[in-house]
């Protein structure tokens, strides 16, 4: 098979015109093709020089635990994201969906504020208080027919006004710490919660590659068109990618509070940005059809260890939020597939 | 051919709004058979084929299958009884894989516990795929194969699910299957389908006579929605069913040859050794003021892509070229339109014409800078030079304020014709400029074209059909695999006929 693809490849380059138009494709069509090879080169290099430039802290095994324990939680919502972007569209409503998933967190679990106490039936009720705004959010985009960006985006304000409403803005401590091994636990020197989000990652791409779902989740992605016209229930794909999304935020919301200690709204902030730049930075393309959970994950593993990096070597977090900025845009920049954009917007 | 028919439409009318598509049209199909299926643009081809493929609903008339009736309501359903279509421009999804395409919606077949079994799926796939002789892996995606693979997929993939839904004698329908082929594909496809025929009947649409004269049992000819006649393989000559193609209605001045003018001395447009890798080879050539010069050639001949440079669309490798004695910048549109090059695209309701906006809006477009007043756009003004336009170019239009989207093909067409002449180009493009335009108002559109070369306006030309370039251009440039081949000029009244033109295009 390399065969084909080898010729189609040379033979596509060598049409272009020169300069960095062309090499920005050739770069964009290798990162794309290669499945995950670029990702695990870029979080080589990313090893190297940090490893270099910290004197060999970067990799020292507590740094590494820190990494894969502070990965986790973005890659569970990074991989919740993608499929959305996988089928062509965007996912904005995970800070909205943490914040309130995160309120119930507070208020169920035993807490300071009331005398509710769910026990371990915390984690079902939260996946599925995430699930149910996903799926409202699949609504909004098959049902009212409004892009995915807008149905998302409105979704996750409404959530985080009804966050905020439900909680009056408290912060809610948790008294409840049965849970807080699962955050704080090793097995053989692995965080627990990096072990949960490999299990997640591993079953969901078998999925995407083995079942009906995972073909017409790319068939649509691909083109819409095509894949309607050869008899892909659309609407239903998107209503399961949608409510996928939201479980993952939910589980997410769960993971974070237990590891805060407490709840409230705000800890959904800035969960967006770094899902997205992982979710690019992991080769999926952001004009659908190409990346799947294991790019989804890899991409919150570079951007984690990326960030951890910076930390180390004492640069200005101002300046750490311009370099992911940077990241993103390079990113979508080698994974986009220009063809399919009629117009860029 | 003798055997029983396997489907048949009996009288079968179909009109779309202003159009009657189909006036009591007969169509069989036999079993084992391939039958050709001929007629010009608009003669009903690709109507008929859509309700066999149950893609359109036919307002009046029957279809029996094996002489039961049946209502084909959706393509899958159309599939169900073994009828499916290859279309010209693919149904396969570009990123999946060959085999993900070929099973695609059909997976069940290998489901087990809700996990696809891939090693039956690529077993199943290599033998399909060497029943129509690919070599390519099944592993490689879509996108990575050409035109010719895609095909032979589609097709496997349409005997597959035949087979699937336990159909004995499926239908296939090929639309214009060569266009996209090379002369060698050309030939494999034609031996491949030959094999199929054992155990298939296809329906062929070509536009290439001699393809169809060749490989055809039975050749059925439409025109204008109706059935002319029917020929058998023995006794079908080219020739015959070219006239009876075109039909006896061929008036002397379909495109109002009389008013045919002589180009002016001055060189409007100037091209002097344009080139485009793996497009076209170096060309060079002039357009005189008011002169109609027409491109020809088959798909690939590198035409489509000579006009694109013209315009700015694409970006030429070398040459130049020179309007109204000023060089235009390579693969700027903005350039072009700004020293006085127009274009009217094949496509009029994605490039040509803003459909959201009104007839007046889009006349203006281009002149806004003319109707200021005081330096705001002038209300009175614009309404007064649109519906000057409007007047001129005899847009049918409830009103200047209608939505464009509104009008019908033909009338939209005038739009845009109408916004290039308010803006005075020098140098007009027209890419097919009467594809889906109804004879009435195809008519008006030879007309505007023959006033546009009265006020001095040079035109490329490319039409849909060699009678319509013949007919209307003073110059006819002839291309074959990306070389200018022959320059034919065709005054009035002695023009050249297709025949000898045709010899240079193929």
């Amino acid at each position: 098979m390399s065969q084909t693809r080898e010729n189609v490849e040379t033979e596509q380059s060598t049409g272009g015109h020169g300069g960095l138009s062309a090499s920005l494709k050739a770069a964009g069509r290798w990162f794309r093709r290669a499945g995950v090879s670029g990702q695990l080169l870029t979080l080589l290099i990313v090893a190297a020089i940090f490893a270099v430039g910290t004197k060999g802290r970067f990799l020292s095994l507590v740094n590494l635990q820190v990494i894969l324990s502070l990965a986790a939680i973005p890659a569970i919502i990074a991989v919740g994201l993608h499929q959305v972007v996988v089928l062509g569209g965007i996912d904005l409503s995970v800070e909205g969906v943490v914040a309130l998933c995160v309120v119930f967190v507070g208020l169920l679990l035993r807490n300071k504020v009331n005398t509710n106490d769910v026990g371990f039936w915390i984690v079902p009720i939260v996946i599925g208080i995430g699930g149910i705004a996903g799926f409202v959010s699949g609504l909004f985009n098959t049902r009212l027919k409004i892009p995915s960006f807008i149905a998302t985006l409105g979704m996750s304000w409404i959530l985080w006004g009804l966050a905020v409403y439900i909680s009056r803005g408290q912060t809610v401590a948790l008294l409840d710490t049965r849970f807080e091994v699962i955050v704080t636990g090793n097995v053989f020197g692995i965080p627990i919660l990096a072990i949960i989000a490999l299990a997640i990652v591993v079953v969901l791409q078998f999925v995407q590659n083995g079942t009906r779902f995972g073909r017409y989740l790319y068939a649509i992605g691909g083109d819409e068109t095509l894949a309607r016209q050869a008899g892909v229930k659309v609407e239903r794909i998107k209503m399961i990618v949608f409510t996928l999304a939201g479980l993952f935020y939910g589980l997410s919301a769960f993971f974070l509070s237990t590891r805060l200690g407490g709840s409230q709204a705000i800890t959904g902030n800035n969960l967006l940005f770094p899902a997205v730049t992982a979710v690019a930075v992991g080769g999926v393309a952001l004009t659908g059809g190409i990346g799947g959970a294991k790019n989804a994950a890899l991409g919150a593993l570079i951007v984690t260890a990326l960030n951890d990096g910076l930390i180390l070597m004492h640069v200005n977090p101002y300046a750490q939020d311009a370099v992911n900025g940077a990241v993103l845009v390079a990113a979508v920049a080698l994974t986009i597939d220009r063809r399919k954009l009629g117009f860029i917007k | 051919m003798s055997s029983e028919a396997v489907i048949t439409l009996r009288a079968i009318n179909k009109s779309y709004p202003g159009v009657v598509a189909l006036d009591g049209v007969d169509f069989s199909i036999h079993e084992k058979e391939i039958v050709g299926l001929v007629g010009e643009n608009g003669a009903g081809k690709s109507t008929l084929m859509k309700i066999l493929i149950g893609l359109v609903q036919p307002d009046r008339g029957n279809i029996t299958l094996r002489g039961r009736p049946v209502t084909l309501k959706d393509p899958a359903d159309a599939m169900h009884y073994g009828i499916g279509m290859v279309f010209q421009d693919g149904t396969l999804v570009p990123n999946l894989t060959i085999r993900e395409n070929l099973f695609l919606c059909h997976e069940i077949a290998f489901q087990k516990l809700g996990f696809l079994l891939s090693r039956a799926m690529r077993d199943t796939a290599r033998e399909l795929l060497a029943r129509v002789k690919v070599e390519v892996d099944a592993e490689t995606p879509i996108a990575e194969v050409t035109p010719a693979v895609r095909q032979m997929v589609e097709i496997a993939r349409l005997l597959w699910l035949s087979k699937l839904y336990k159909q004995e004698n499926p239908i296939l329908i090929l639309d214009e299957p060569t266009t996209v082929l090379t002369e060698g594909e050309r030939e494999t496809l034609f031996s491949i389908l030959q094999s199929i025929k054992r155990e298939a009947s296809i329906i062929l649409i070509s536009h290439r006579l001699q393809e169809i004269v060749e490989n055809s049992d039975r050749i059925v000819i439409l025109k204008d929605g109706r059935n002319v006649t029917e020929m058998s393989k023995a006794n079908a000559r080219i020739e015959d069913i070219e006239q009876q193609m075109v039909g006896h209605t061929f008036s002397a001045d379909r495109y109002r040859e009389d008013e045919q003018r002589d180009p002016g001395p001055t060189e409007v447009l100037l091209v002097e050794q344009l080139v485009r890798k793996r497009a076209f080879e170096p060309i060079s050539f002039s357009v005189r003021e008011g002169e109609i010069v027409s491109f020809v050639g088959l798909v690939g001949s590198g035409k489509e892509e000579v006009c694109r440079c013209l315009n700015g669309l694409e970006k030429a490798d070398a040459g130049t070229v020179v309007l109204g004695g000023k060089r235009l910048s390579p693969g700027s549109p903005g350039d072009a339109v700004a020293s006085g090059e127009g274009h009217i695209p094949i496509d009029r309701r994605s490039e040509g014409l803003a459909l959201g906006m009104t007839v007046a809006e889009n006349v203006n477009l281009l002149v806004l800078n003319r109707l200021k007043t005081g330096g705001l756009i002038s209300p009175a003004q614009e309404k007064s030079n649109a519906l000057r336009w409007i007047e001129e170019c005899r847009i049918k239009t409830p009103s200047a304020g209608t939505l464009c989207a509104n009008l019908s093909g033909g009338n939209q067409q005038k739009t845009v014709i109408a916004k290039w002449l308010s803006s005075r180009v020098k140098l007009l493009i027209l890419d097919h400029p009467t594809r889906g335009v109804d004879v009435g108002a195809k008519d008006d559109i030879y007309k505007l074209i023959r006033r546009l070369a009265q006020d001095g306006i040079g035109m490329v030309i490319m039409c849909d059909t060699l009678e319509e370039d013949i007919g209307l251009c003073n110059r006819m440039l002839v291309m074959k695999d990306g070389r200018l081949v022959g320059e034919v000029p065709c005054p009035p009244r002695k023009k050249p006929s297709p025949q000898d033109i045709i010899g240079l295009i193929v």
